[in-house]
């Protein structure tokens, strides 16, 4: 009896079927995925985007030249190149990220000890060459003023947790 | 006047030359038009199946996406590998393209519309179809790489195995009907829609869109294509419009079994209710709308089932398929010719 | 031999040593930053503190502690690893913890040990000491917020580079180490006080911000520098040079390196040949290898080979100078010379080494300096006359012009006449060096390059036969080079053949237009002046003396950029290591040579280091026994003549710039800058 009844099923199609009205069903359920140009999902404070070196409130950059994002990243896309200013102080003449290399991963804000380099929470920077992904430190402070606000929100409300 | 231009187009050899002309362009514009479209009700089906949007940005509601793909494949670099056969490399994607498109020429798209209203229709799109895996045996070849040639062998064994099912399936339409021309097979279905060949051959119509999603290379059966294994089989060495032809070649193929369906089983042209306003409807337009069911079907097909698996597909079409539906060509036969429902000649 | 238990291991140790020193013998690492092997024990870090008994019932600093028989040392028990926790908090109390900026970061002790033996938080709430940085000259900086006061750099400024500048005011909080009076350092070691500094207060300043550690690839090799052949570790970054650290090496510097050693690194990255140049309608024009070859080819083809002549420079490897022999040989020609300075030198091995090696300084019992100022030619070894010095019982005399050398020198006189007297036994010295044990002459260059260089040698030999100075169990006759290329040129045999001439016959022929090319491998220390018409050609890496005068320039490789066999002053063979590659065109020396033998239609025969490497030691089988120093063949040797009155001077009369390289070295005229200064002060 039991063979018969799957031999029916199986002449019948029933299991193509109830598939079939299944993803037919699912067809006309609400869409799931945000409409992602027109709108954007929430992001977390810890959201790990586009890099940025950031300066104190005076004007002056954060980065002292320690070189520990350098010798923590894990794709080597930090070059940093530093020397005296003319004050003495310890400061870079090149900070270079290459963010073809780069993999996101956020140990560079977690090594930072002046909070210098962060990951912002920008995620929109693709462009149209290569090139354009060679950042250098002119580029990583432009995006350090231009996200200045968002940046040290999302540090301060991640400070408690940190 | 009129009978002048008449003349000019019925007798002398340019005109009938620029008619025959405008009667392709006719069919073929349309056709790559919907070819295009068709990629992007694909595209929409599997969004909506999997709660997703689908292409939504270029254009309203995404409605220019095929162009610009399109625009994309034509742009970029056609890229021959250095080990191939160079010549046999750019001809393959050709044939693949030619057949599908030379096949439209016995389709009739209402009473009459049919370019070539030939008496062995069935018989020529069958034979236009078998030609079609030479465009993908050559390009397996010709690519000179493993998994072109993998997806070669395999889509070549698959079309082979399938084409037996689906020739016994044409014979049974043939015998209902009488004529292989598919103008009298569309004839042959007038009245009301449970007239028509759908419902009374219903396992033959199953075994006929399975084949056909067979024929198509088209899940479940995409196995000459599969990603996972094959880097997309017989085409991964293809790039810019190489590439675009096998693409548009696979989707005419579609559109042109989804179109035989229509003919054999769901009566062409017809309306399915025999009264107006449904037959004040012109024929192509019912006709196109059965070929975008079963197109339909296709898309909602590739997102509903898995990818079966090699041995799977040879077993059911050697050991299911071919059996029922000889069988089911006997019974026919038998039926009709007991009955007495043989028809006339 | 007492037995201690370490840890509960029992084991025997040699007497007098300390309880860390036998905790180390064991294997047992006592965390320190006061202690160093090399230098006085000061004991005021009481980091090395053990448990130790029988004793008081406290834990004690092991770096000061004696052992003795049936002691018992416990490193790892609670008291003692709560005494580290106490201590390293109290030296973290005032330490600034400014790490990220500090050059010491990732090779400091006290961030190591931090890491080990610290607490994750400050309880000091109060403000940190701060104090007022010092200077100290163009080479260390300073930033003494960060000292911990362990006293290092005063007892190396005192102790080993003898001078008594560095010292430590105040008490407690306020105790500050200072120079008193603010100056820089007068000595030519200032260098090494950065790397006995356990903590960043006292960095290089050259190198200041420049790299970490971390970043640098390390290459070990040796100094050319000055012919004591410290041995180096050079830390390179991509292709430039970074720094240049000693390694250890107890037969020749210990773990010292003199300042020019260390920071005439940026010489480097100046003024160098990095093209082939020929010289067109008298001005100099870039050009390929292919036509300065061709240049070279057009004018030596067909010349006879005693019309041309090869000077070899101070600097160079032993491969490429035996390459130029060969090439020379090949030419036909017996005019080569390594003595730009004029040394009469060319007798045994025995009359033109230093004999007892750098280690026979220890033991010698009386020294003599002839002509030299070995502060001045080689700060290392000057370093290890004064280690010898503070043991004591070891009079040390001159004869010479000379100034401070860190330890006192009875000044016998200036010239050969004086020599004479000491030989004749006129001189109270004499009996001095008779009576000893092991008697030491130290011959200068600047006693020997002199015209009557071979007459005063000839002095030095009879002065050590009498002395009995050479014996089989001792040597005491040393001379010390100025050049690290001599021995191993000397070795090769880079001096005239029959009928040749020396470097001063060169140049004269030269000015009578009887040489008509010149090869000049890396030779600028003589006057190019004198080389007349003659076509030269100039193969080097710095656009130097030799260079400016060059008619065909061909750029090579400095010493840190080529592998490269090096003899020392004592004889020993040494490998340099390639640790980055010449800049632009410049290729190694002796594929240099090698390539234009075959121009010249004289291929060379050897393709590869290894096979002009086995030449060398087809030529003289010394350079088989790498980083050895053997008994050397002993002879007469000098020539005995009239001498002048002339007095000895040393042939180095700047310390900080006797080379191409340090010549186009910024930081070495920084240097010199201030040196001169301090003279002025004073």
């Amino acid at each position: 009896m039991a063979s018969l009844d799957r031999t029916a099923r199986s002449f019948l199609l029933s299991e193509l079927i109830t598939g079939f009205a299944l993803t037919l069903k699912y067809m006309f359920k609400p869409k799931v995925t945000v409409n992602y140009p027109y709108e954007k999902g929430p992001l977390s404070p810890r959201f790990r985007g586009e890099h940025a070196l950031r300066r104190y409130p005076n004007g002056e950059e954060r980065c002292i030249a320690c070189k520990l994002c350098e010798a923590i990243c894990p794709a080597q896309a930090i070059t940093i190149e530093a020397e005296p200013r003319d004050d003495g102080s310890r400061r870079t003449t090149r900070y270079d990220i290459d963010m073809t290399k780069c993999i996101y991963c956020g140990f560079c804000q977690e090594a930072c000890p002046v909070d210098a380099i962060v990951e912002g929470p920008n995620f929109e920077f693709s462009t149209e060459t290569r090139e354009e992904l060679m950042y250098n430190k002119d580029k990583l402070l432009s995006n350090g003023d231009r996200w200045e606000s968002l940046i040290a929100a999302n540090l301060h409300s991640d400070a408690a947790y940190r | 006047m009129y009978a002048d231009l008449i003349n000019f187009f019925t007798t002398t050899w340019l005109g009938m030359a620029l008619v025959m002309l405008a009667q392709c362009l006719a069919v073929t514009v349309p056709l790559l038009v919907a070819v295009a479209y068709m990629t992007y009700v694909d595209r929409k089906v599997w969004a909506s199946i999997q709660l997703r949007r689908g292409p939504n940005v270029v254009g309203p509601f995404g409605l220019l996406q095929p162009f610009a793909d399109g625009l994309k494949l034509v742009l970029k670099e056609t890229i021959v590998p250095s080990s191939a056969n160079g010549i046999l490399f750019i001809i393959a994607p050709m044939i693949a393209f030619m057949t599908a498109l030379v096949a439209w020429a016995v389709v009739p798209f209402d009473d009459g519309w049919v370019i070539a209203d030939i008496n062995v229709g069935i018989l020529y799109l069958f034979a236009i179809s078998s030609l079609g895996v030479y465009g993908i045996i050559i390009a397996g070849w010709a690519s000179n790489s493993k998994y072109a040639f993998l997806g070669a062998l395999r889509s070549a064994a698959q079309m082979v195995s399938y084409e037996v099912s689906i020739g016994f399936v044409l014979i049974t339409v043939l015998l209902c009907v009488g004529s292989l021309n598919l103008s009298k097979v569309v004839l042959a279905q007038s009245g009301w829609f449970w007239n028509w060949f759908w419902l009374p051959l219903l396992p033959m119509f199953v075994i006929f869109f399975i084949s056909a999603l067979a024929e198509t290379n088209r899940t479940p059966f995409d196995l000459p294509m599969s990603e996972a294994e094959l880097v997309a089989g017989f085409h991964t060495e293809y790039s810019a419009m190489t590439f675009g032809l096998f693409f548009l070649g696979e989707y005419a193929n579609m559109i042109l079994l989804s179109a035989l369906g229509a003919v054999l089983f769901l009566g062409g042209w017809q309306s399915p209710i025999p009264y107006a306003p449904f037959t004040l409807v012109p024929g192509v337009i019912w006709f196109a709308l059965k070929i975008a069911f079963l197109l339909f079907i296709f898309s909602w097909t590739k997102g509903t089932l898995p990818r079966y698996r090699y041995d799977q597909l040879m077993r059911l079409g050697w050991k299911v398929f071919l059996p029922v539906s000889l069988g089911w060509v006997v019974l026919t036969a038998a039926v009709l010719t007991f009955g007495g429902w043989l028809p006339k000649p | 031999m007492p037995k201690v238990k370490i840890d509960g291991v029992e084991m025997e140790v040699p007497a007098g040593i300390t309880v860390l020193q036998a905790c180390e013998l064991a294997g047992v690492e006592i965390p320190r930053f006061c202690y160093h092997d090399r230098l006085s024990i000061a004991g005021n870090c009481r980091m090395c503190l053990v448990e130790v008994k029988p004793g008081p019932p406290k834990p004690q600093a092991s770096c000061a502690l004696p052992v003795a028989d049936k002691q018992e040392i416990f490193t790892q028990s609670p008291t003692v690893q709560k005494a580290r926790k106490g201590v390293m908090e109290f030296l973290l109390i005032n330490h600034p913890l400014d790490c990220p900026i500090c050059d010491q970061g990732g090779e400091c002790d006290l961030q190591d040990q931090a890491m080990a033996y610290g607490f994750d938080r400050s309880r000091y709430h109060e403000n940190k000491r701060a104090v007022p940085d010092k200077e100290l000259g163009p080479l260390v900086k300073t930033s003494m917020n960060r000292c911990i006061h362990c006293t290092r750099c005063i007892r190396f400024a005192t102790e080993v580079a003898g001078v008594e500048e560095l010292g430590a005011t105040g008490r407690g909080e306020s105790m500050e180490v200072t120079t008193y009076v603010e100056h820089a350092l007068s000595t030519e070691l200032s260098g090494n006080l950065v790397d006995l500094c356990p903590v960043g207060a006292l960095t290089s300043k050259p190198y200041a911000f420049e790299a970490r550690s971390w970043e640098l690839t390390k290459t070990e090799s040796v100094d050319v520098l000055d012919a004591l052949g410290s041995n180096i570790r050079i830390d390179t970054r991509g292709a430039q040079v970074m720094r240049i650290l000693p390694r250890l090496n107890d037969d020749v510097n210990e773990e010292w390196i003199s300042d020019k050693t260390r920071h005439a690194l940026d010489g480097l990255r100046h003024q160098r040949l990095d093209r082939p140049y020929v010289r067109i309608k008298g001005k100099l024009v870039e050009t390929s290898w292919d036509q300065a070859f061709a240049a070279i080819a057009a004018r030596l083809n067909g010349m006879d080979g005693s019309r041309i002549a090869a000077i070899v420079g101070d600097q160079c490897d032993a491969e490429s100078m035996v390459a130029l022999k060969d090439l020379v040989a090949s030419l036909g020609s017996t005019n080569i010379d390594c003595r730009q300075d004029g040394a009469r030198l060319d007798g045994p091995r025995g009359s033109y080494i230093f004999n007892p090696g750098v280690r026979g300084i220890d033991q010698a019992d009386a020294i003599l300096l002839i002509g030299t100022n070995p502060r001045a030619e080689a700060p290392v070894l000057n370093a290890r006359i004064r280690k010898r010095y503070l043991h004591g019982k070891c009079p040390i005399a001159s004869i010479g012009t000379v100034e401070d050398l860190t330890y006192p020198v009875e000044r016998l006189g200036a010239g050969p006449a004086t020599l004479r007297e000491l030989v004749e036994g006129k001189l109270g010295f004499f009996e001095k060096l008779k009576g000893a044990k092991h008697p030491l002459i130290i011959l200068g260059m600047g006693a020997l390059a002199r015209e009557d260089g071979a007459a005063v040698l000839a002095m030095a030999h009879e002065l050590a036969g009498k002395l009995n100075a050479v014996r089989d169990d001792w040597n005491g006759f040393a001379v010390l080079h100025t050049a690290a290329a001599r021995v191993g040129g000397l070795d090769l045999g880079m001096v005239p053949g029959e009928g040749g001439l020396d470097v001063d016959g060169i140049l004269a022929g030269c000015e009578k237009r009887e040489i008509e090319a010149v090869y000049l491998l890396a030779a600028d220390e003589f006057d190019t002046s004198r080389l007349g018409k003659a076509f030269v050609i100039y193969q080097g890496h710095h656009g130097d003396a030799g260079a400016h005068r060059a008619d065909v320039i061909l750029p090579g490789a400095a010493y840190t950029e080529k592998p490269g066999i090096y003899v020392n002053t004592e004889g020993r063979v040494q490998i340099g290591r390639r640790a980055g590659y010449p800049p632009g065109d410049a290729r190694e020396d002796w594929a240099i040579l090698r390539a234009l033998s075959e121009r010249l239609g004289k291929a060379l025969p050897y393709d590869t280091l290894h096979q002009i490497r086995a030449r060398l030691v087809a030529v003289n089988k010394v350079f088989a026994a790498i980083d050895q120093q053997a008994p050397a063949a002993w002879g007469s040797f000098g020539k005995a003549g009239t001498t002048s009155d002339a007095p000895f001077k040393s042939t180095v009369p700047n310390f900080y710039m006797t080379c191409p390289i340090s010549r186009a070295s910024k930081t070495m005229a920084d240097c010199m800058a201030s040196r001169s200064q301090l003279m002025a002060a004073e």
